[in-house]
């Protein structure tokens, strides 16, 4: 194998085009899942792109480069991860085309092959330059007067059931769309701010997703539910459980409670400064560390706390003590739980060293074990307080037949979030060129007021982002956006060398995506596309596309997409393609230098040991 | 590298028809090739950052290590098919079109071309099935050492219709010889013949391409009956 090689554009459309063979069948709401399993048995079942292509085995570094490229986007925007390979598979054909076109026909090989190597990525920047700078102007002319913005109170009636319910029509099975939606619609509900902006519920959500959520397995979606309160997904450490009396007061324990004697590495100087005396021995020591523990319970007695929540797992001597005062105990709280419950009750965790005072004590209203599934967990429902009256906390019970449909529900749950998030995020500028941590590890909302600002929690990871539509504006789904755009895009007569303009191109790639969704019946896609250009032609009543309820139509039967959403796409796919085109040379190293990707979290809920495939 | 105001901007002209359909055959194929890898990729393979040697296609590669190409080992090669000692149907075609080029310019000779379009009357329409069989099966009694697939057939179909034919394993190798000396004789006859009506130069060079291969089987003959 040669140390370097060149990277020809017919390599990189092969590589695109097998990965977009890859999810085409899974496309649009009549597409198909893939079920992948390993050989321990473990089986995915999926219909999103980012999951499938993840799970590929990919050691081209292009076809990496490609798949990262999808997941960074679906994180940021939640949606539209096969759109992406399809748009970008179809602007690469295009941009092939042109440039074997070009100057080639004629000429020596040596010249042709030089000429097409530098076409392609001239075609890439000017198309970077055309979505960076008129993109957004052309589709809130073109695109978004045919649309409408979905208000909040809008939301929970039909228009965001529409919204939600479309979305899970392209992941989940078509039998359980509304009945996921109306979930999801009812969960948003009862965390909507009253007097904030949807965006700042939504983000707080999808934060918290790995806290606010519980898999059960075994049981039919149906029995999906909502449940008051916050699950703790541990069980209690002492056998006895909380008073039913009213309300229970809880502590929250970040570190050990009775000072552990000695850790490995640990060195401890007994009577440092008068020598060893014979008092000062190990048994003294320990003999201290015991009264500290017993004043620190006996403080939490006269405090009247009954719960204890613990980050690490406490001594024996301490769990014996609880159980002794009635007091119960809950070890090995993770992270995130630990940070949403403290979000939510407003108290004071208690760490190394420090007193127990009155802030660091809360008040719940219940607290009792429940039973999901196989498991036995904690659950705790919060008092009213001025601070939280504004949310009624609710949790997530997913059920679902087998693990492998049960993830594809949270999966498809935490992507709507996502979705909604995006399309309501409001009006502004925000530079930032750090992405959003992962999901699990954003600690950017420990704060105890709910208002997070915007900045702390930007997550485009694209540098410089505009949010340039109105928040909550949609668009009727089933290829509106690709006809509307695809016409609006410029169509010079010929560019100055006879090469085709990339206006034209993109406008090509994008009808690509309705060509797709009505693959099964071509003549749908002419009855929607001649339907959607009268239209246009037709100014005079330019809602006819809303969905009013008195419009009956096959419209209404396709659902809504958000504009923003379909805007960052575009946005991503051209970057990509941009970077990809831009590849020289391919360099084979001995050794790899790619570390374990987090990508792989998604197919290891259970076995996180052995991610390493390649 | 100039992409505008060259003077060979202006030489372009758009493909013909038939550059067309290669270059519609090389998008099917390559829709296919992708097709086929996306298949493969679902079912566990391993998309390798390497490219195969032969085609240059992305290479994949098994749960067991072993290396696949798609496009060689499953879809029949792009420029083989065309390739007339590796495909019968290539070779039927060329026939077909020596046939064709040979009866137009004939149509007006004397009697030179009486004996010519007998013989290509004489030849009946060779059939698919029947060459593809003549050629892998080995029905005939003839050996066809390097003769081409096309002159093989041929003269198996007339010679069984004129004479009764000869026991193939008979352990006498004389009668059969003479048999082929006289087939091949005919045919580089036939060829000659041909060769000296001929118009085009692509029949010219299949014509004397055939008379050496006659030669060569005449040669190998003569050396077996020794």
């Amino acid at each position: 194998m040669p140390p370097s090689e060149r990277l020809p554009l017919e390599q990189v459309l092969e590589i695109v085009s097998a990965l977009e063979a890859v999810v085409l069948r899974s496309f649009g709401p009549e597409g198909g899942q893939v079920l992948f399993t390993r050989d321990t048995g473990q089986a995915m079942l999926s219909r999103s792109g980012t999951c499938i292509l993840s799970a590929l085995h990919l050691e081209h570094p292009l076809a990496r480069v490609v798949v990262e490229s999808v997941w960074k986007h679906s994180r940021g925007t939640g949606d539209g991860s096969k759109t992406f390979i399809l748009l970008l598979a179809s602007l690469l054909r295009g941009i092939s085309k042109a440039t074997s076109r070009g100057p080639s026909a004629s000429h020596a090989y040596g010249f042709t092959e030089a000429a097409k190597a530098a076409a392609a990525p001239y075609f890439a920047n000017k198309l970077l330059e055309l979505v960076s700078s008129d993109l957004d102007d052309l589709i809130a002319v073109n695109v978004v007067p045919y649309g409408f913005c979905v208000s909040l109170e809008d939301f929970t009636t039909h228009s965001g059931r529409l919204l939600l319910a479309s979305f899970f029509h392209t992941r989940v099975s078509h039998v359980h769309c509304s009945y996921l939606s109306e979930l999801t619609c009812e969960m948003l509900n009862r965390w909507k701010y009253k007097s904030d902006l949807p965006y700042i519920s939504f983000q707080f959500l999808s934060d918290n997703f790995p806290a606010l959520h519980t898999p059960v397995s075994g049981f039919p979606v149906s029995s999906s539910r909502l449940i008051e309160g916050q699950v703790i997904h541990r069980d209690f450490a002492t056998p006895c459980l909380p008073s039913k009396q009213q309300p229970v007061k809880v502590v929250v324990f970040t570190d050990y409670m009775q000072p552990i004697l000695l850790s490995t590495g640990d060195v401890l100087k007994l009577g440092y400064g008068g020598g060893v005396t014979p008092e000062s021995s190990i048994v003294h020591f320990s003999a201290w560390t015991e009264r500290s523990l017993e004043s620190v319970i006996a403080e939490l007695q006269s405090l009247g706390v009954s719960l204890l929540l613990s980050a690490v797992k406490q001594s024996d001597a301490a769990v014996a003590l609880a159980t002794q005062a009635h007091m119960s105990l809950v070890e090995c709280v993770s992270e995130e739980e630990l940070s949403l419950f403290v979000q939510l009750s407003g108290v004071t965790p208690v760490s190394r060293g420090c007193t127990i005072q009155l802030e660091h004590v809360a008040a719940l209203s219940f607290c009792r074990p429940i039973l999901l599934g196989g498991h036995r967990y904690v659950q705790v429902a919060f008092c009213e307080s001025p601070k939280s009256s504004k949310v009624n906390p609710c949790s997530l019970v997913i059920c679902g037949p087998g693990e492998g449909q049960t993830d594809q529900y949270i999966c498809a749950i935490r992507d709507a979030v996502c979705m909604l998030m995006t399309t309501w995020e409001p009006k502004h500028t925000s530079e930032t060129t750090a992405s959003r941590g992962t999901l699990q590890s954003d600690k950017g909302t420990a704060s105890l007021d709910m208002t997070p600002t915007f900045q702390s929690t930007a997550n485009k990871p694209y540098g410089l982002k505009k949010c340039v539509f109105e928040p909550g504006c949609v668009i009727p789904a089933g290829g509106t956006f690709e006809f509307l755009l695809s016409r609006a895009l410029p169509n010079p007569s010929s560019d100055t060398n006879g090469l085709p303009s990339v206006s034209q191109l993109l406008a090509n790639a994008l009808l690509s995506v309705p060509r797709q969704i009505y693959s099964h019946s071509p003549k749908l896609f002419l009855q929607a596309q001649t339907r959607i250009m009268s239209l246009v032609q037709n100014p005079s009543n330019p809602f006819s596309l809303g969905l009013k309820e008195s419009t009956p139509g096959p419209m209404v039967d396709l659902g809504l997409e958000s504009v923003t959403c379909k805007y960052q796409l575009i946005l991503a796919v051209v970057q990509c393609a941009t970077s990809v085109l831009r590849v020289d040379t391919v360099l084979h190293t001995r050794t790899a230098l790619h570390t374990q990707s987090k990508k792989h979290t998604i197919f290891s809920r259970a076995s996180t040991e052995d991610e390493a495939e390649d | 590298m100039a992409l505008n105001g060259d003077d060979e901007d202006y030489e372009w002209e758009p493909p013909t028809e038939a550059e067309m359909k290669v270059i519609q055959a090389r998008r099917e194929r390559q829709d296919k090739i992708s097709r086929l890898m996306g298949d493969y990729l679902l079912k566990g393979y391993k998309m390798l950052g390497d490219c195969c040697d032969a085609c240059g296609t992305i290479l994949l590669q098994d749960r067991q290590q072993k290396n696949y190409c798609v496009s060689c080992q499953e879809m029949d090669s792009d420029i083989d098919k065309d390739n007339p000692a590796l495909n019968a149907q290539a070779a039927l075609s060329q026939v077909r079109e020596r046939q064709l080029a040979a009866q137009t310019p004939e149509v007006n000779d004397g009697p030179s071309s009486s004996s010519s379009t007998q013989a290509s009357g004489s030849v009946p329409q060779p059939r698919p099935e029947h060459c593809e069989g003549a050629a892998a099966g080995g029905r005939t009694p003839l050996p066809p050492p390097a003769v081409p697939p096309p002159s093989a057939p041929v003269p198996a179909t007339p010679l069984p219709s004129a004479r009764p034919p000869a026991p193939p394993q008979s352990s006498v190798f004389s009668p059969v010889l003479q048999d082929a000396e006289e087939a091949v004789l005919t045919k580089l006859r036939w060829a000659t013949a041909q060769l000296q009506s001929s118009a085009s130069l692509e029949a010219s060079i299949q014509l004397c391409s055939l008379i050496s291969s006659c030669a060569n089987s005449l040669r190998s003959l003569k050396e077996l009956s020794q």
